[in-house]
């Protein structure tokens, strides 16, 4: 397996203080990462560093033969904007068609195929906030896909979605997994990352580690990383206390 | 029938109110549509400010005795591009540094008229429009730009519906954010310019906002938004000049106060988002 990310090094600082201390990791084709760390981690500064939304002082991120996919916080969506799922969609087709292009058939058979592969397209022409939360999800990783993007960075996507949502995500990634896509995730449910990543990133401002979940994973580095509101729980890996509001991190970048 | 057809075809005798009324629906329809962006951006203060922001520059070429037209673009160019400098530095938030732009324009352009002796009727001419004083130069130049601005609005559709819907992701497709708010504060610029006679500096909020806001309750889909709300406002446009021709009210008032009506409409009416519909569907789910 060859490497299809490379971050090195990568540090940045907002107005001043440091939000991201030379975080290293290199990510396999197809590999499945969770990065998981408290409030305040870095999380959604890692990722949006990483696609270039916000500028790094140091270190840096080289892709090879594909590109980053940014599934955006639902919270920082205006959900009321008159665009319809299949609008939403043909967004991501916006680099590909060029400036003063229009939609062309194959960009329209793009959206076709990735609402279905996310199990949207019987959707296609609704207003994208009649949509569920997990739906809404959905139709954001059916834009990431329609970007032809070979890895997808999806920043907390199992917040404010139900269980069998959740659930039917995890379907689609496992699907994706499996056609070779590379995805990085962050979440705040340890449980879950141990469970479903092939490589686990704890976070909090530094790397503390980085490697095989299993590995990853000792009282030690929780208690680092979370300074103490880490409770061990034997097999079962753990649970984190007073880490109530997930998407607070970061704020909203407009214009 | 008969009647109502000499009704609308009374005012067409008279050159001036075909000026007027053709002035009135280009301003009606492109407003709308400009009006879109500025509606689901939360630009309204921007726009109301842009508006007033235009003042000196029509009063010095009122002194100069130049057509009021190059003085309001010039100060219209010159504050959007002001505006979209101060909100990128980001040191002061965007509506404040708005809110100082917006007093100071208006106080300057005040001071500069009130040098004038009958300043008070120009003035009012300024801020209220004057559309049965459109000439053919006008005319021709509110066409021509015009059509530049709508150009621009369908040229760049994608990129515009991509930066207004999903920064993040225009970001991450390389997308020139800067450059792109630039020019819509630009287009925003030249439809107030071009509206300035029409509607006046006071009255143009409302035409940047209230067509759009009532396309926006009935509509799914940003161009259907577009289509809708120009429609709204070619129709209050011209049926206020009508109305302002039989009742003798001041053309800018009657076309908002039509606007307005069709707004509150929507505002009740429509489907899904209206008041009533709410409403309704609200005592249907508590009874069940």
């Amino acid at each position: 397996m060859s490497p299809v990310l490379n971050v090195r090094n990568l540090s940045v600082s907002y107005n001043g203080s440091r939000a991201l201390d030379g975080v290293s990791l290199e990510v396999d084709a197809g590999q499945r990462v969770a990065v998981v760390g408290p409030n305040g981690a870095g999380k959604s500064t890692l990722f949006r560093a990483m696609v270039g939304l916000i500028p790094h002082q140091l270190g840096s991120i080289e892709t090879h033969g594909t590109e980053l996919g940014y599934i955006t916080q639902r919270s920082a969506v205006d959900w009321s904007f008159p665009v319809t799922v299949h609008d939403v969609v043909m967004m991501g087709r916006v680099g590909k068609m060029g400036w003063l292009r229009w939609q062309r058939p194959i960009d329209r058979e793009v959206v076709q195929r990735c609402l279905q592969e996310v199990g949207m397209a019987a959707y296609a022409d609704r207003q994208i906030g009649e949509l569920s939360g997990g739906q809404q999800q959905r139709v954001f990783i059916a834009r990431a896909l329609a970007q032809e993007a070979g890895i997808l960075l999806m920043d907390e996507p199992f917040s404010g979605v139900d269980a069998s949502a959740q659930e039917t995500i995890l379907e689609i990634l496992s699907q994706l997994h499996e056609q070779g896509v590379t995805m990085l995730v962050s979440t705040h449910d340890l449980n879950l990352a141990v469970e479903w990543s092939d490589r686990l990133a704890l976070l909090n401002g530094k790397l503390i580690a980085y490697g095989p979940p299993r590995e990853v994973v000792t009282p030690e580095r929780l208690a680092e990383a979370y300074g103490g509101q880490a409770l061990w729980r034997g097999e079962d890996y753990a649970m984190v206390l007073g880490d109530i509001d997930c998407c607070g991190e970061g704020g909203h970048h407009h214009g | 029938m008969a009647e109502l057809l000499d009704l609308l075809l009374e005012p067409l005798r008279y050159p001036f109110m075909v000026r007027g009324l053709l002035a009135s629906f280009m301003v009606g329809t492109l407003c709308a549509v400009v009006g879109t962006y500025v509606v689901l951006r939360g630009m309204a203060f921007l726009g109301d400010a842009l508006a007033h922001a235009i003042l000196p520059g029509v009063a010095v070429a009122y002194l100069a005795e130049a057509n009021l037209f190059w003085g309001a673009l010039g100060m219209g160019l010159l504050t959007a591009l002001g505006i979209g400098y101060i909100g990128r530095r980001g040191q002061i938030k965007e509506d404040t540094a708005i809110g100082v732009i917006f007093a100071a324009s208006l106080a300057l352009g005040v001071a500069i008229l009130s040098l004038v002796d009958n300043y008070s009727v120009d003035l009012t001419h300024i801020l209220f429009g004057n559309v049965l004083g459109v000439s053919d130069t006008d005319l021709w130049l509110t066409a021509g730009l015009g059509l530049v601005v709508f150009l621009a609005v369908v040229l760049l559709y994608k990129e515009l519906l991509v930066v207004s819907f999903d920064p993040v992701l225009a970001a991450t497709l390389r997308l020139p954010l800067g450059g792109l708010q630039y020019t819509l504060l630009i287009l925003i610029a030249l439809t107030i310019v071009v509206s300035l006679q029409t509607v006046g500096v006071a009255l143009m909020v409302a035409m940047l906002v209230t067509p759009a806001a009532t396309a926006y309750l009935l509509t799914r889909r940003l161009w259907h938004m577009m289509l809708v709300g120009a429609l709204v406002g070619a129709v209050s446009t011209v049926a206020g000049l009508y109305l302002s021709f039989y009742v003798n009210v001041a053309s800018g008032a009657a076309v908002v106060l039509i606007c307005t009506a069709f707004f509150v409409l929507a505002f009740l009416f429509a489907p899904r988002r209206g008041a009533v519909w709410t409403w309704r569907k609200g005592r249907v789910g508590s009874s069940t």
